[in-house]
């Protein structure tokens, strides 16, 4: 077991919660943005999420490279059966192709399709010929939903971190006479 | 005759922080997760897997993987997810102790064994 790993799990969910925060604030920074680089008005943005695959870990490098020798079956108390994949195990402990996801990561940002909102602005530099300017269809109360359940989830996997920081802690106590 | 210093509760303790982690590790898994769209919470059974813990132990076993489970009785958000924040949260609180009193329990062992040691002074 390798109480480290935590850390990278918790880890990678608040970087990508905290991209999504990054998100959320471009979408209401650009909410009346009616010229961009690929021209025409901004457009939301929104990111979608997926489960991190089981990746070979440091270790299992290790193992597959021959710099430490594979642990056998019966060889008594190894930890370090537990933490290879050389036994179907994967890094974590857990069975390779188990449905354990060990992080998260950010699979895309995608753009959304829907049509802009129309205002009649004749005097507006970026008015088409019938003298409606696009405008991004951003609801700020969308964006302050989402907004918020990204600081909920950051919370909620730096108090994981903290667990872990205080796991860790009480572990090396173990060792003090 | 036991020649070795360490005792069976050592032993013992030494398989029950491998899965109070293995609890912590689920419970971040699913944290980590809670807006991936299609991911549904595994757990494992606490007891089931001591119990087998203790059983590998005496039969001189290694430790194999814990036995995961999908979580029975979460309600699914639209997008296929049902990680409940309040069952993860108890769970992590519920296994950072378990561990702090597997090491409680570990240094009291190793106290033990030492007041052994020294007992001749």
């Amino acid at each position: 077991m390798n109480l480290f790993g935590l850390m990278e799990t918790s880890g990678s969910a608040m970087q990508a919660e905290r991209m999504r925060a990054e998100v959320v604030a471009a979408n209401m920074a650009n909410a009346e943005t009616t010229n961009t680089a690929t021209g025409g008005a901004y457009h939301r943005q929104h990111v979608v999420f997926a489960a991190n695959q089981g990746e070979p870990g440091f270790l299992d490098s290790m193992v597959q490279a021959g710099g430490i020798p594979a642990p056998g079956i019966a060889g008594g108390l190894a930890p370090a059966s537990l933490l290879t994949g050389s036994q179907g195990f994967g890094p974590f402990g857990f069975e390779q192709h188990g449905p354990v996801a060990p992080g998260v990561h950010i699979a895309q940002v995608v753009e959304d399709s829907g049509p802009a909102l129309k205002r009649y602005d004749p005097g507006h530099p970026d008015a088409g010929a019938d003298g409606y300017v696009s405008y991004p269809d951003i609801n700020p109360l969308t964006e302050m939903v989402d907004l918020m359940g990204a600081t909920r989830a950051y919370g909620l996997n730096s108090s994981a971190v903290q667990a872990e920081k205080s796991m860790i802690a009480s572990a090396l106590e173990i060792a003090k006479a | 005759m036991n020649t070795q210093i360490e005792t069976r509760m050592c032993d013992q303790l030494a398989r029950y922080l491998d899965l109070a982690t293995s609890q912590v590790k689920l419970t971040a898994a699913n944290m980590a997760n809670i807006d991936t769209p299609g991911y549904r919470a595994v757990g494992m059974d606490f007891e089931t897997e001591m119990r087998g813990a203790l059983e590998g132990l005496d039969q001189g076993r290694a430790p194999g993987a814990v036995h995961l489970k999908a979580v029975d009785g979460l309600v699914s958000r639209p997008d296929g997810n049902n990680v409940s924040l309040d069952r993860e949260g108890l769970n992590l609180a519920e296994a950072q102790l378990k561990f702090k009193t597997g090491v409680a329990l570990l240094r009291q062992e190793n106290q033990r064994i030492l007041d052994a040691i020294h007992s001749d002074k």
